[in-house]
């Protein structure tokens, strides 16, 4: 550590200190409670075919059984068991948030903090968000089916894009609040670089925000997905996803409601995981904040 | 008001010309050669070049976006290419089903907004007031798919009060036409009114802080009147604009609804046209949707103006 680095007043310009913070969020009962329960959601969905080796398309002549001890949810119309099927489905629309909200939040932050590069280019990104924003998100996710052909890309892509803006508004945000601080103000007069400055000094500012916000944009994908693989335009049949699902489901509803009940299930457990992890995160966030 | 107008028109242009070239793209983007598509499967090389020339498609692409929008402009929404009718017919033959569903829940979205909106603003009790906030949290989480399936889970099978499956045209049967009506546009109202009941609860709590609220009650303005005329009428701006933003996701929501609901709207329209590839179709409503989407945002931005000199005056 050189003499320089010692004298810049910063905060947290450790990155295992910040981490350390985020992690202590999941030691709050919400944290805890949300977090554990998407572990074991990530576990069974992971764990899935090996301990239910090929039961997810096994058919039998019991067709919309009721729920019992060997079918928690049930029989569907070929008989398989709808609760197997309901944890294969959490396999996309984990894989699907996993992939698509973090890189929506690495493009988005480097689009919000491209203002500091150049200006013109920071305002262009902050048009495309308008337009993004503009669009009603399923007319969005339409135009991408029609573009990309229907699928987990399209859907990855969709939800990537939906989320792009408010990762880009966020960190524009503050960059234009710090970058008037008087630290930031500190730094440069003091020479640091303006790379620098960023990635010690703005960068962390604008993760708190962004992270929560990345919680809550794995909902958002979550429920993308559904309401476009129930019209058909996500996932495609056979597979199960909690969208295929429900679009099969819900022409059984009357002989089998559990057929839509479950998949419901886990979209709300979701969420709620998800919802949890955020309260949590935001809640240690500014707890620090206001140390 | 004509400086605001000119300071807001740029963007909403802008809204419209990118709408208008994703629009235009769509068939493009979709894949298949159109000139292939009209000509048929059995077309030889010369026939596919010869449609090609027909329908303007060696042309360069801008020129053709000028056509086309101009064709749009004037009324000429084009032919589907699978039906061989008129997109134009196509659409109004579908298209009292989604206005009845996008009016309805338009209304409910208002009523129920102002209503819990108000409600939650108001009260300030801790029991009651961690009730109503839990309450909009849960409905502002849930999607319009999901609220319209527990609806129907609960409303249509658990207790086999309201239809789930199907629609009535209001102007038929207009008793049949509304039970029919019920769930969805609940579904579609829900998430949306509790969007702006937050935001109306958050104005007001912000507008009772406010120098002129103090002053009032100074005064001995009884507390019935502050509320009203001083806290909500300050809070009701944002409910103007946000109403606005929100008809468009009623509309965009209806494409699943009406899928959910086995409604035959617009929405089910443009997803059996995305099936079977017939892109005209599918282009000319998803410009339709956000077209509307855009101008009643603008229209409200205007409301506002005209209600707030603030925002007409800000430059």
């Amino acid at each position: 550590m050189t003499i320089q680095d010692t004298d810049i007043p910063r905060r947290r310009a450790f990155l295992s200190e910040g981490l350390r913070r985020y992690l202590a969020a999941f030691r709050t009962p919400r944290g805890l409670i949300g977090g554990g329960l998407l572990a074991i959601m990530c576990l069974a969905a992971l764990l899935a075919p090996v301990v239910f080796p090929g039961a997810v398309d096994a058919q039998s002549r019991d067709s919309f059984l009721g729920p019992s001890l060997t079918h928690p949810f049930g029989t569907d119309e070929l008989g398989r068991d709808i609760f197997i099927r309901c944890i294969y489905a959490l396999r996309i629309s984990i894989s699907l948030v996993i992939v698509a909200v973090p890189i929506a939040m690495v493009i988005g932050t480097l689009m919000g903090l491209a203002g500091a590069i150049s200006p013109a280019l920071g305002d262009a990104f902050q048009r495309l968000f308008d337009i993004i924003l503009g669009f009603p998100s399923l007319i969005l996710g339409i135009c991408i089916v029609v573009a990309i052909g229907p699928g987990w890309i399209a859907l990855a892509v969709t939800i990537a894009i939906f989320s792009l803006p408010q990762f880009g508004r966020l960190a524009r945000g503050a960059l234009l609040t710090e970058e008037g601080r008087e630290y930031v103000l500190a730094a440069r007069v003091l020479g640091v670089g303006k790379r620098k400055i960023m990635t010690r000094h703005i960068l962390p500012n604008a993760m708190d925000p962004i992270l929560v916000q990345a919680s809550l944009a794995m909902i958002g994908g979550i429920f993308a997905e559904a309401a476009l693989s129930i019209v058909g335009l996500g996932i495609q049949p056979p597979t199960p996803s909690l969208g295929t699902l429900l679009n099969v489901g819900i022409r059984y509803v009357y002989v089998q409601p559990m057929y839509t009940a479950g998949p419901i299930i886990l979209l709300l457990l979701l969420a709620l995981a998800f919802n949890l992890i955020s309260d949590a995160l935001n809640a240690a966030v500014m707890k620090t904040r206001n140390d | 008001m004509l400086t605001f107008l000119a300071r807001r028109l740029p963007s909403v242009a802008l809204m419209l010309v990118v709408t208008a070239l994703i629009a235009f793209l769509l068939p493009r983007l979709g894949g298949g050669d159109p000139a292939q598509v009209v000509a048929g499967p059995d077309a030889t090389l010369a026939q596919v070049e010869a449609v090609r020339e027909q329908l303007g498609l060696d042309r360069p692409v801008l020129v053709q976006f000028g056509d086309w929008a101009g064709r749009i402009v004037t009324g000429d929404f084009g032919t589907s290419l699978i039906s061989n009718r008129p997109v134009a017919q196509l659409i109004a033959s579908r298209l009292s089903s989604t206005m009845e569903l996008a009016i309805a829940a338009t209304l409910l979205m208002i009523v129920m907004g102002l209503g819990l909106g108000i409600l939650a603003g108001s009260v300030r009790k801790g029991g009651s007031r961690a009730a109503i906030d839990g309450t909009l949290s849960v409905l502002l989480a849930t999607p319009p798919h999901v609220t319209g399936l527990i609806l129907i889970l609960i409303l249509g099978i658990s207790w086999r009060l309201l239809p789930i499956s199907g629609e009535v045209s209001v102007f038929d049967d207009p008793v049949t036409g509304l039970t029919y009506l019920i769930l969805p546009a609940f579904a579609l109202a829900l998430p949306q009114a509790a969007m702006i009941a937050r935001l109306i609860q958050a104005r007001m709590s912000q507008v009772r802080e406010e120098d002129f609220v103090d002053l009032a009650k100074a005064k001995g303005v009884p507390p019935r009147r502050i509320a009203i005329s001083h806290v909500l009428r300050n809070s009701l701006g944002t409910a103007v604009i946000v109403t606005g933003v929100r008809v468009g996701e009623i509309l965009a929501g209806a494409v699943v609804i009406e899928a959910i609901f086995a409604r035959q709207g617009l929405g089910t329209l443009a997803v059996s046209a995305i099936q079977s590839r017939d892109y005209e179709v599918v282009q000319i409503i998803v410009l339709f949707a956000v077209v509307i989407a855009v101008v009643v945002h603008f229209l409200s931005e205007i409301l506002l103006a005209a209600l707030d000199p603030r925002i007409r005056l800000d430059s």
